[in-house]
């Protein structure tokens, strides 16, 4: 008998539960229009977005912005199932790590036009406008900048007193830094995202300009870039800790987060996360220092942005959004309150950004003309899956000893030279 | 195996004085306390450390969640609106526990008690559809629920969840209607009720340990499926906990402090219900023997 | 009843799940079987098409991954399973018992059954992590049993048992109610020790319950992917990668979905095999 009580007390909860649920829908038959954003990046970013939704309702109340919020490890599976099932949203957030893959299934539409007649038409960063049209074989533009990124070492200002220059004044620093049983100068990045970090701090090192030479073969197993590797590999364990083998950026955080660790390279976006941890005045950030040539090389990070639909049904509606996020007060306050570089020129000159001391460094180092700078083959579709899936077990087995530094560099090398070879003819480049 | 093979006459009675001797057995510290102790400890300690960290400051160290602060449970119920998650992981959860249930009752009635033409098919049909990870089956599934209007609405997660709870649930379920003897079954049948009647006042209050197996197995599938809630949804307010878990760990931020906020918050009310309902995990004798 | 109608009841019964089944999951298996047979690489669009058995044979004598984690998933599903059975049965009988405090035990001990695995995996990360988990306080500060080769698999598994192990306390706990209790104390009066009447009352018992969940859990541990995806990706250097993790990495990481059908039709013709062959030698529902 009590059973049976309970599993009505069950249905009833759940009735209610439902009819409470069924009030929350859409506007229709009131004349406005809804868009959908799908955010890429949902979490922290949300009350941010949700501010700045409000904002555009207030000045356009013909249109509402449906939010919705998609973790970012799950993104990409994400978009590919909703392409695939046909249910795209009218705008989304997208970088352009995998841009190249949304313009292969021809999910997204040119910004072009949309920009010509725009009146952000020439406030865009135009090294970022550059790199987004540089991922596709057709030139054309298919996501609206909002925000670059860019690797730094965040460090403690309490164990580093005097950030390094180059590259030895770095391995130096950490092995000082290094006390038993628990303290460590540095983190590496063994587990998920390990390779881009990597090819970040190789580059760096090395100082070559170019990912390909003239004869499409990679330059990843340049000598100088396996110098750089053995270097860092020889690190593990000795002045960073055992775990860092399988470090994803959430153990990566949760390690430098206990404040034991000195250094950590990421890049400028986790900058809230370390406030909160270590407070503002004690972290500090600095530029991927530099290699025995003495030129500041930095690969360039995906470029993040907005990108309409082909299959939105409001594709003015949505349009008018993008505009509104990339103009000059929403990118800036979007980009203040993430610690990231605007991709609007006049929120670049905002005043916060100088008061930020790491975005004033970044800032400073991307604009100084002796800066060199890598693009990572990002028009690859596969250069994701290359540098993720495919090789990064083979990284973890560098730091375990099980693999030699050039060995896995030639492997890398050879992927992404038969990937160009591939993609250049595929695309009759 | 057929129905009668399946009897295993029995009668019941509950050995209340065999327990009172067995209370004062001074081998059941050793039998009893002591590996239940050890278990407990390697059952809490993963709480304990997750309630360190949704109670402690984020940058803290302590072992203890000294101070203590609240700071992280704002901030998953407030910014990432945990109170909506909630309720729609409820209502999933719910359904799908009743669609499951039902469907499975039938479906384990008919493997436990009928032999038919097809039965060992439908038993490997179903283990087929387990053999096959939900992440390959996304898209097509998408396709399906989208053709049908099921997209972005909760009633997509009741059916794809409860599609997938099925195969096990009815296979389970068939196990513990087999172990219902079927002679009292038959009894009440001489005594003039129908099968049906006869089922739902004999059978099923025998079947409570395994109702509520299968139940919280399939509400508890559902309350944690992540992939399904976040791939056939694109409402912010229709996404479930899992998803809202999901968001306080990602490439930029990895709060672990919310993180275990919300954890707490995910995992505490399953418990107490799960406290309160595993009474009813002991057989249910004295309803049906009242009924019979 | 007419004899018509009394046939036609097991079908009544059965098909909403058929129906469902039909419905939802035909198309769905089926195009992972087509797949297989497809070359179908979002990062490699231009290179789409019909591929015969390429696939296959890619899978069968070029990749050494796939070998090493046919191996790993078998040693992960059998460790898994028997450790899981063994404290599962074990709690089952301790909480079967009665003494006082029995709900909070049980509710305690069925507890981290109802943790999601995002939080699951969390909340193993940190207590791995050496500088945020326990063993520092246990006095190994430096010990990382996720990044060493040699602890990660004693590692993943315990971690996994935390959250298994109460399923199958359930289970059986709910089995055990089954046992009538005249038949222990015929067993005490003919002299049977607790031994003997565990191995020759509960046991034969509890044979069809122990026989589905090994089975079941074996299915679910075997494509389960969550932990290990979040705990170690499959590292280091995929010593943890099973076939499933396998699958995600190939289908859903690289995007390469006609060669994730592949190796998902191996894992299916696999479980197949061996569910078949799991239920003929247990005798699975037979008369003793």
């Amino acid at each position: 008998m009590k059973m049976k009580v309970a599993w009505a007390a069950l249905a009833v909860l759940a009735v209610t539960a439902t009819g409470c649920g069924s009030d929350s829908g859409s506007d229709a038959g009131s004349g406005k229009t809804t868009i959908t954003f799908w955010d890429n990046n949902g979490g922290t970013r949300t009350p941010i977005y949700q501010e700045l939704i409000k904002r555009f309702e207030a000045a356009n109340p013909s249109i509402h912005v449906e939010y919705v919020g998609i973790p970012i490890a799950s993104v990409q599976q994400k978009y590919d199932t909703a392409i695939a099932g046909g249910d795209t949203p009218d705008v989304g957030g997208v970088t352009t790590s995998y841009l190249a893959n949304l313009t292969g299934q021809q999910a997204l539409e040119p910004a072009d036009d949309w920009l010509a007649k725009s009146p952000v038409n020439g406030k865009l960063a135009q090294s970022m406008l550059d790199s987004v049209r540089k991922t596709v074989p057709d030139g054309k533009l298919y996501m609206v900048p909002n925000t670059s990124n860019m690797d730094v070492i965040w460090y403690l200002k309490d164990k580093l007193k005097q950030e390094p220059q180059t590259w030895d004044e770095f391995f130096k620093d950490a092995d000082e830094l290094t006390k038993k049983p628990d303290e460590y100068g540095y983190t590496i990045r063994g587990g998920a995202g390990s390779i881009f970090q990597v090819l970040a701090e190789m580059y760096s090192y090395s100082g070559i300009s170019e990912f390909f030479d003239a004869s499409g073969k990679s330059t990843v197993n340049d000598p100088k870039n396996a110098e750089f590797l053995t270097k860092m590999a020889g690190l593990y364990k000795k002045d960073t800790p055992e775990a860092d083998v399988t470090n994803d950026f959430p153990k990566m955080v949760a390690q430098f987060g206990t404040g034991k660790i000195a250094m950590m390279h990421h890049n400028l976006g986790s900058y809230n996360d370390h406030v909160k941890a270590h407070g503002k005045d004690n972290i500090g950030a600095f530029a991927l220092p530099t290699g025995p040539g003495g030129k500041r090389t930095i690969v360039a990070n995906p470029v993040d942005g907005f990108a309409v639909f082909k299959n939105s049904e409001h594709k003015d509606a949505a349009w008018k959004f993008v505009e509104f996020l990339v103009s000059h007060e929403s990118n800036s306050y979007w980009n203040q309150q993430t610690g990231q570089i605007p991709a609007n020129t006049e929120a670049q000159a905002d005043p916060w950004v100088q008061e930020l001391p790491h975005l004033k460094m970044a800032v400073d180092t991307l604009n100084d003309p002796n800066t060199q700078v890598v693009s990572p083959p990002y028009y690859l579709p596969q250069f994701s899956s290359i540098t993720k899936a495919e090789t990064e077990p083979l990284f973890q087995k560098v730091l375990l000893g099980q693999m030699k530094p050039q060995e896995f560099l030639d492997t890398l090398a050879q992927k992404l030279t038969d990937a160009q070879a591939e993609w250049k003819k595929a695309t009759g480049g | 195996m057929s129905a009668d093979v399946m009897i295993r006459p029995r009668t019941r009675a509950v050995p209340a004085g065999a327990r009172r001797r067995r209370r004062r057995d001074p081998g059941r510290v050793l039998r009893l306390y002591i590996p239940l102790g050890m278990y407990l400890l390697f059952t809490l300690v993963p709480f304990y450390w997750m309630l360190v960290f949704a109670l402690r400051p984020a940058g803290s160290n302590a072992p203890v969640p000294w101070p203590i602060t609240f700071e992280h449970f704002e901030t998953v119920w407030n910014d990432i609106g945990y109170a909506v998650f909630f309720k729609n992981s409820v209502i999933v959860g719910v359904w799908s526990l009743l669609c499951t249930t039902v469907i499975a009752v039938m479906g384990g009635y008919a493997l436990a008690r009928y032999r038919f033409r097809g039965r060992n098919l439908f038993m490997v049909v179903l283990l087929c559809t387990q053999f096959i990870p939900g992440a390959m089956m996304l898209i097509p599934l998408f396709s399906i629920f989208k053709t049908l209007g099921l997209i972005n609405s909760l009633g997509s997660l009741v059916i794809a969840d409860t599609v997938f709870n099925l195969p096990l649930s009815i296979i389970l379920m068939s196990g513990f209607i087999s172990a219902v003897p079927y002679t009292v079954e038959e009894a009440a049948m001489v005594d003039g009720c129908t099968r049906l009647r006869g089922f739902l006042a004999i059978v099923l209050p025998q079947l409570r340990p395994g109702l509520i197996a299968v139940g919280s197995f399939a509400f508890i599938h559902t309350w944690n499926n992540f992939l399904f809630a976040l791939m056939f949804v694109s409402k912010q307010d229709s996404f479930t906990i899992p998803v809202g878990l999901s968001y306080t760990i990602g490439e930029y931020s990895a709060d672990f402090g919310a993180l275990a906020a919300g954890g707490v918050v995910a995992a505490l009310p399953v418990v107490c219900v799960f406290a309160v309902i595993q009474r009813y995990l002991v057989h249910g004798i004295s309803a049906g023997a009242v009924k019979g | 009843m007419t004899t018509m109608r009394r046939r036609a009841v097991p079908y009544l019964l059965i098909s909403p799940t058929v129906v469902l089944i039909a419905a939802f999951l035909v198309y769905p298996i089926g195009s992972v079987a087509y797949y297989s047979l497809q070359h179908r690489n979002l990062t490699r669009p231009w290179a789409d098409g019909f591929a015969g058995l390429d696939n296959f044979r890619q899978m069968l004598f070029e990749d050494e991954v796939f070998w090493h984690s046919l191996g790993f998933t078998a040693k992960w599903v059998a460790v898994e399973i028997a450790l899981q059975l063994i404290l599962g049965l074990a709690l089952a009988l301790i909480v079967n018992e009665s003494f006082i405090g029995r709900g909070l035990a049980r509710s305690l001990v069925f507890s981290p059954w109802a943790v999601s695995g995002v939080l699951t995996t969390g909340i193993w990360i940190l207590l791995y992590t050496p500088s945020t988990g326990v063993l520092r306080f246990l006095g190994r500060p430096e010990a990382a049993v996720l990044g060493n080769p040699d602890t990660v698999f004693p590692a993943v598994v315990v971690a996994e048992l935390w959250r298994g192990v109460p399923f199958f306390a359930i289970l059986l706990l709910a089995g055990l109610q089954g046992i009538p209790g005249e038949l222990y104390e015929a067993a005490a009066v003919d002299g049977a020790g607790r031994v003997r009447r565990f191995l020759h009352v509960t046991l034969p018992h509890l044979r069809d319950a122990i026989v589905l969940a090994t089975l079941l859990r074996g299915v679910w541990e075997f494509n389960n992917v969550d932990l290990l995806y979040t705990l170690t990706g499959g590292g280091p250097a995929q010593v943890t990668t099973t076939l499933p993790l396998y699958v995600a990495q190939r289908a859903v990481d690289s995007k390469d979905f006609g060669y994730g059908s592949a190796l998902t039709m191996a894992g299916f013709v696999i479980l197949l095999f061996c569910s078949i062959l799991y239920l003929r030698l247990s005798r699975f529902g037979e008369e003793r």
